[in-house]
């Protein structure tokens, strides 16, 4: 097992938000700590690629919309996409029971986040200071070196901590739980996506004409039996259509030559 | 003076450290200032090989920077265009780049979070998602290919435009057409969020009663016959309508759920 937690540890420190090496966020934060995609490492790594998957897309729904404007989070996913999803799989108990505790990790993940946050300060005055002596060496060194190793202890530390302990306890742990916990955990699992959806229709909805697109949506899978491909795609040309058939706001029109408008493009 | 010019490979060390560190020294206090200033620490010595001048550029670029990262290459490309101009001996003040990338990080974030994790993510992973479904390892892999090949062409071409067009390059984002092609966008959002909350919120009710006559009516087998997953609907609603109408935070949403979901347990409304 100490391969195994040290590999999700490794993966967790490589997909968190501020590290570097696989391209930034790019390939770390927003593709492998996307539980979608490390459903399937960690299922590749603990030698069951389909539950991982699956509880992948089970936490998956949950932060579908995560956005993190500044900086600030409702939930660390790093630690939802890794530790979590580790202990979901080990305790076999279903994807349900992985979302509700997923969800637990990640709200209390957020506490290392900050503190990566607050700590980071102290390299960002080291380089600050480096730039007032010319050092350039000692300001790369400052900036994009020596915060991974604050980076690096606070995501692999509790990572392989808790999958390494985790494993030998969390399903003793979860038999040992009344049946009326694990029901609930079930049922939070199942309806806990809703704010991941909440979250982006928040962002998205500007009046409440726009909650029709939802509920087409809706309507389409439950009722019309579209899969998602051809939700998208029926969804494309609705959009298309908007696109084409929207009429210019009239006050944009008045306001701005058009000309300078086309040349940009 | 000889020209100092960016050549192609330049300009791929830039885009690559700014992709790489833009939030790798991420501090509540200073987000990705350290990151811009590591991205035009490339061509630093090329472009001033005056020490003084030098040190002054980077000093320039490392005051407070935030925005999204793939969308916000363009600015990134914008400052390398004008510190080239600069450098040649163009009049262009260094007061003047640093007021553009300001006044263009808040705008960008805007457009660049509601483009990129609040659009194109979402949609692609519902696609993951499905494809996914059973445990198939397509659904990560279509995620992978598919976010790869829309994002890294997207931000180097936008990064390249930023450098080549300066400020007129902002224009492409804002312009009203733009505008009108991001509404577009959201609504597809919108729709394809709607697919999403039908297959993956999942609740139903263990309700049963016995009437009189003694007939046993179950009621999410009556919901089902009448709209199926009309609870699950419900709970995105209702979700929605606390978090944006009652100003409920996420945490507190999630809260919220689990003593709906541990009173329904409780009470046999839920099956769990």
């Amino acid at each position: 097992m100490i391969i195994e937690a040290a590999l999700i540890g490794l993966l967790c420190y490589l997909g968190a938000l501020s590290s570097p090496w696989l391209l930034g966020v790019t390939g770390g934060w927003y593709l492998i700590t996307r539980p979608l995609v490390s459903g399937m490492l960690v299922g590749l790594i603990l030698g069951d690629l389909k539950t991982g998957i699956i509880i992948g897309v089970a936490v998956q729904a949950v932060y579908i919309a995560m956005v993190t404007p500044g900086g600030s989070m409702p939930a660390d996913l790093n630690f939802v996409a890794y530790p979590a999803i580790a202990l979901g799989i080990l305790s076999g108990k279903g994807p349900e029971v992985a979302v509700a505790l997923a969800a637990t990790i990640g709200i209390a993940g957020t506490i290392l986040f900050n503190a990566m946050m607050v700590l980071n300060s102290f390299w960002n005055h080291r380089a600050d200071v480096a730039l007032e002596q010319g050092d350039v060496r000692s300001l790369y060194l400052n900036s994009a070196i020596w915060p991974q190793v604050t980076n690096f202890l606070l995501r692999f530390v509790p990572t392989f901590t808790g999958v390494y302990f985790g494993a030998q306890y969390i399903s003793g742990v979860m038999d040992s739980l009344p049946q009326v916990v694990l029901s609930t955990m079930n049922v939070l699992g199942g309806i806990l996506p809703a704010v991941g959806i909440a979250i982006l229709l928040k962002q998205i909805i500007k009046n409440y004409s726009m909650l029709i697109y939802f509920l087409v949506g809706f309507i389409c899978i439950v009722f019309l039996k579209l899969n998602m491909v051809a939700l998208v795609i029926v969804g494309s040309l609705l959009a298309l259509i908007h696109y084409t058939y929207k009429p210019e706001p009239a006050t944009t029109a008045g306001a701005k030559p058009l000309a300078a408008d086309e040349d940009e493009f | 003076m000889e020209e100092r010019r960016l050549t192609r490979k330049d300009l791929r060390r830039c885009w690559r450290a700014w992709m790489m560190h833009c939030l790798s020294s991420m501090s509540f206090e200073r987000m990705a200032s350290f990151g811009f200033c590591l991205s035009m620490l490339p061509v630093a010595k090329k472009l001033y090989p005056d020490v003084t001048k030098r040190m002054e550029m980077l000093r320039r670029h490392a005051s407070f920077y935030n925005t999204e990262p793939q969308i916000g290459a363009i600015v990134n490309g914008m400052a390398l265009g004008l510190e080239e101009k600069k450098a040649n001996g163009e009049p262009i003040d260094g007061e003047t780049i640093n007021t553009l990338k300001v006044g263009l990080m808040g705008p960008i974030a805007g457009i660049g979070d509601s483009m990129i994790p609040g659009m194109l993510m979402p949609i692609l992973l519902s696609i993951g998602m499905a494809l996914a479904a059973g445990g198939n390892i397509l659904g990560p892999l279509f995620y992978t290919v598919a976010w790869l090949g829309i994002i890294l062409p997207g931000s180097w071409f936008l990064f390249l435009k930023g450098y080549k067009m300066g400020s007129g390059s902002v224009e492409m984002l804002v312009s009203s057409k733009s505008a009108r092609l991001r509404e577009a966008l959201s609504l597809l959002g919108v729709f394809v969020m709607g697919g999403v909350a039908a297959s993956y919120v999942k609740l139903s009710s263990g309700l049963e009663f016995i009437t009189k006559d003694g007939v046993n009516i179950h009621l999410q087998q009556m919901l089902d016959g009448i709209f199926p997953q009309l609870l699950p609907l419900g709970i995105v609603l209702g979700t929605w309508y606390v978090m944006a109408k009652r100003g409920v935070s996420p945490v507190k949403a999630m809260a919220i759920l689990l003593v709906l979901a541990a009173l329904g347990v409780a009470t046999g409304v839920f099956q769990g």
